[in-house]
């Protein structure tokens, strides 16, 4: 499947969106709610991109538009990056004060103008909801997106610490604007109102995750898990692949 | 009147065995125990996640977003004032503030005593009754200061005798 992405060409596997084409070659298309490993969602709007079809073309969101062959995409014309001007425009009005957001506002050239901006406000999500995503990817489901129009946000059920949530962290690890807080401090984590006790690694020392977190794992798996840190489970692998390769 | 907050879960099953456990009755089953409770009690939102094995933050989320739903007891008596264009030009603001003078409520909120809710809706296709209040499914047409107190005082009446 041959997709031209501003005139250049490339190869496209079958099931792919234009957003994982351009991420897998390196063509920068700004975004907010994508993940590697998430289906897009179709909601940040700032991956917006032209997709010309003979004479006509037409805005689509790349996250979520599947590639087919032939398809000539633009992602960086003057309709696109005015389209983008103004979404950026919007987010920095709802988070004033967000880093990532002002970053990208700097990157654009966009500025809010002063009577319209609130910089008291201290908002920082954009009610993306790659957090809940992450959650239901997890499956534990913890966080949803609650209420409507104004009102709305993310938080467990009656902003109350829930049953659900395991504190792995994936919500705060996940979310481009740095929104969620999660403080790991003397061996407890606290996130969305609730305290969890953390886990020190066997190997290093270094605290990595929840006892909930664990135990959820352990109990999908069927079997004990070793407590072993990400860098230095990584390490043993690595170890054990170079024994194995040693006489080749 | 008071507001009680433990709910019986007989009433509960009676709702819940008319549904087979699938998601797809979610929505369905929430307004049953809308109607039957007068709100949605946080009970029955943990007791529906465990019947229909969905998470409790997907009932809450549905829960919150639609406005048919509430979380908060609703009165015995729901007044809803129409705010719709008609009405609107019609003096229906001046309804919702002699209703809020009355009763001391803002819209969406509940009087003390759990008698009356108020809620103000964008248009009830009667257009020609402008300004429109309904109590209970019942329509009162065009509503003025003093008919108010009347239909309130009504209800108010029947409510203690």
């Amino acid at each position: 499947m041959k997709v031209i992405i501003n005139s250049k060409e490339y190869q496209g596997l079958p099931g792919e969106t234009l957003m994982e084409l351009a991420k897998r070659n390196n063509v920068d298309i700004p975004n907010l709610c994508h993940k590697d490993g998430i289906e897009g969602q179709g909601r940040c709007r700032l991956c917006m991109v032209e997709v010309r079809e003979g004479k006509k073309t037409k805005i689509v969101s790349s996250c979520v538009y599947p590639i087919r062959d032939g398809l000539e995409v633009v992602t960086n014309s003057e309709k696109i990056i005015a389209i983008r001007k103004n979404i950026i425009l919007l987010l920095l009005l709802k988070t004033p004060n967000n880093d990532y957001i002002k970053s990208l506002a700097e990157e654009y050239g966009v500025k809010a103008p002063d009577r319209y901006v609130d910089y008291k406000v201290k908002e920082n999500c954009i009610l993306c909801g790659l957090c809940v995503k992450a959650c239901e990817k997890m499956g534990t489901s913890a966080i949803s997106l609650i209420n409507r129009g104004t009102t709305k946000k993310v938080s467990t059920p009656y902003d109350d610490p829930s049953k659900d949530c395991i504190g792995c962290g994936a919500c705060a690890e996940v979310c481009p604007t740095n929104a969620i807080t999660m403080t790991d401090k003397n061996r407890i984590r606290t996130i969305w109102n609730k305290e969890f006790k953390l886990v020190k690694c066997s190997v290093c020392g270094k605290t990595f995750t929840t006892d909930e977190a664990l135990q959820f794992i352990e109990s999908k798996l069927g079997k004990k898990e070793e407590r072993i840190c990400d860098s230095c489970r990584k390490k043993i692998i690595s170890e054990k692949f170079k024994e194995s390769f040693k006489y080749f | 009147m008071k507001i009680d907050n433990s709910i019986d879960y007989n009433q509960l099953s009676n709702i819940l065995n008319k549904y087979k456990q699938e998601k797809r009755f979610t929505l369905a089953i929430l307004q049953d125990i809308q109607t039957e409770f007068n709100y949605i009690p946080k009970e029955a939102v943990f007791h529906l996640a465990e019947y229909l094995n969905i998470p409790v933050s997907e009932i809450y989320s549905m829960a919150t977003f639609y406005k048919a739903l509430s979380l908060t007891p609703k009165g015995k008596h729901i007044i809803k004032v129409c705010n719709g264009t008609a009405c609107h030009i019609r003096g229906s603001n001046i309804l919702i503030d002699e209703i809020k003078d009355l009763l001391k409520i803002k819209p969406g909120e509940t009087t003390a005593d759990g008698l009356f809710s108020l809620e103000i809706v964008n248009c009830l296709g009667a257009c020609a009754l402008a300004p429109v209040m309904v109590i209970d499914n019942k329509y009162y047409g065009a509503m003025t200061k003093e008919k108010i107190m009347e239909v309130i005082n009504e209800y108010k009446e029947a409510a203690y005798d």
